[in-house]
């Protein structure tokens, strides 16, 4: 629980973070397997791909297309959050340049 | 500790870099009247669908399927393939657009009746409720000690919890790959590795976010919460609290003439907050953690029946009615709202009715122009593609117009092509060399032998020599 009295209250993780990380990209992640995996067949990723998709099944194909997108969504986001959390003024009560 | 936790009271202005008091628990009381009972029915008839559709057969297929692994999603007598993905970006369309119709004409209605997670937050509370019993009991049972009672209902509790969630998850996974063939695989324990992965994360999610995480969900996670307000104004039905006739407020005995007294309708009896699923006060004014179910509309109506009040100290209202002004129900909001979703159902439901589940794509062939044959004629390749989206095989006889003598020299047997499948066929068209001067239009069509009515004309071209 931050305080008062820490001295950089806002960069340090909290819990909320990794909601903050994980759910808006969970949801980018269902938004962008529904738009590609409605274009390209993960069957078709195997036959014409490289060596890498070699053995993919289709299920498979679609799990780890969610996954990829998921991790590069959540990848996003922890950037974001650094950015805000790291912001000179981040969390503080006063006003930038009083402190 | 910061301020805001001690004051156990959420403050998102704490300004002290805490935007998130530590959640409290909350233990919503039981509660029975009109939107209650509307709420428990919404409950058994959402759920009652998610798992009974599933088991649902049609003509030999499962009734309701997005079948992943075969690329093709089966609805009723519909089979619809990747290449409609048009549908569903209509169909996402208009939930959307009802979605912000139903918000401006009523507030937050899918908030407190139809979002999943308040119908399953209501059931796992249902269970919890069963197993740990009332508001002040779990409070209690929270606070004691771990007592033999207390390990049998909390084990009981989850062992509910798990078994509703799994099953959730399963059925969840059974609208995605064939649910008998997964209730199969399961039975004898040879889940795939990706079914099995996706049932056991839907099942922690339903977990997570009926079971422990519930309001926070809404308060925290869901952007609609956040954005709903956009949709709001004065003539939307809200859920209020009339502080002109509730104040002041006080507890007082029964049967006191609450004016003479100097007393407002509400008794501060705070039974509104402690039916809330979110834990606000409503008489504090509308707040965004509102989720519009109407807990706090039953209990106050049940305490004013008890006072002899008049119901609907808190009741749906909207803010001109609160003022004292007409509510109007038709705006231009309403009617932009109203207009764009009735273009997009009739946009979806025009090319439902209209869709042919036939695909020609023609392209010409790239590596001549054109090629002189024998008997003077002129001959065009081009590659045909066809896609049969019918859920059955079909063969299509192919004809071509649109210039004179044009004649088909290949292919001259029927096309076939399975079900769902795609064929490239090469095609050669000529014409009598003395009609076949500059670049024509033309115009192939492919007509199933066994049902006229599925028929598709592309056009293309045809080029000769120059004239």
């Amino acid at each position: 629980m931050a305080t008062r009295a820490s001295p950089e209250p806002a960069r340090r993780l909290r819990g909320v973070d990794f909601a903050l990380v994980l759910w808006p990209s969970f949801l980018a992640a269902c938004a962008a397997s529904l738009l590609f995996f409605a274009a390209v067949d993960p069957a078709m990723l195997r036959d014409a791909g490289p060596h890498l998709f070699a053995g993919l099944d289709r299920e498979a194909g679609y799990a780890l297309g969610f996954l990829f997108f998921w991790a590069v969504g959540a990848l996003a986001s922890t950037v974001s959050i650094y950015l805000i959390r790291t912001e000179r003024s981040a969390g503080r009560a006063d006003p930038p340049g009083d402190a | 500790m910061s301020v805001a936790r001690l004051k156990s009271v959420p403050a998102p202005d704490a300004g002290d870099g805490a935007f998130y008091a530590a959640a409290e628990k909350i233990y919503p009381r039981e509660i029975s009247g009109r939107f209650s009972r509307l709420r428990r029915a919404a409950v058994i008839v959402l759920l009652g669908l998610f798992y009974g559709v599933a088991w649902l057969e049609w003509d030999g297929h499962q009734a309701i399927l997005f079948d992943l692994p075969a690329r093709k999603f089966h609805l009723f007598a519909l089979t619809l393939w990747p290449q409609d993905f048009l549908y569903l970006a209509l169909l996402l369309i208009i939930a959307a657009l009802s979605l912000f119709f139903f918000t401006a004409l009523a507030g937050r209605l899918w908030c407190g009746y139809a979002c999943p997670q308040t119908v399953w937050t209501e059931l796992f509370v249902w269970i919890e409720q069963w197993t740990e019993g009332t508001r002040s009991r779990r409070m209690k049972l929270d606070r004691g000690p771990w007592t033999a009672q207390k390990v049998l209902r909390k084990t009981l509790k989850q062992v509910l919890w798990v078994a509703l969630a799994a099953w959730t998850g399963f059925t969840f996974v059974g609208y995605f790959t064939p649910i008998r063939t997964l209730g199969g695989g399961l039975a004898h324990l040879s889940l795939g590795p990706w079914s099995g992965f996706w049932v056991v994360l839907y099942g922690l999610a339903t977990y997570g976010n009926a079971g422990f995480l519930r309001e926070q969900v809404c308060k925290y996670m869901c952007p609609y919460a956040r954005f709903q307000s956009a949709m709001f104004d004065k003539d939307t039905l809200i859920i209020s609290y009339d502080p002109a006739r509730g104040e002041p407020r006080g507890p007082r005995r029964r049967g006191t003439a609450a004016r003479a007294a100097g007393l407002g309708d509400c008794i501060d009896c705070t039974l509104c907050v402690q039916v809330c699923p979110t834990g606000i006060d409503i008489r504090k004014g509308l707040q965004y953690e509102c989720i519009a179910c109407g807990a706090c509309i039953d209990a106050c109506d049940e305490v004013m029946d008890k006072m002899a009040s008049p119901r609907g100290l808190i009741r749906y209202t909207t803010e001109h009615a609160v003022q004292g002004a007409a509510t109007r129900l038709v705006r231009p909001r309403m009617l932009v709202y109203g207009a764009l979703l009735t273009a997009g159902a009739a946009a979806l439901v025009y090319s439902l009715f209209m869709r042919v589940p036939l695909i020609l794509d023609v392209i010409r062939d790239r590596n001549s122009l054109y090629r002189e044959v024998r008997g003077d004629r002129i001959e065009n390749a081009y590659s045909l593609k066809v896609i049969n989206l019918d859920d059955r095989p079909h063969s299509y006889s192919l004809a071509v117009s649109g210039m004179r003598g044009l004649e088909l020299a290949a292919p001259l047997a029927p096309i076939s092509v399975p079900s769902g499948s795609v064929s490239n066929i090469p095609a050669r068209l000529d014409v009598p060399a003395t009609d076949a001067g500059g670049v024509h239009s033309i115009s192939l069509t492919l007509t199933a032998l066994d049902a006229p009515g599925i028929r598709v004309r592309e056009t293309s071209r045809f080029v000769g020599p120059a004239p």
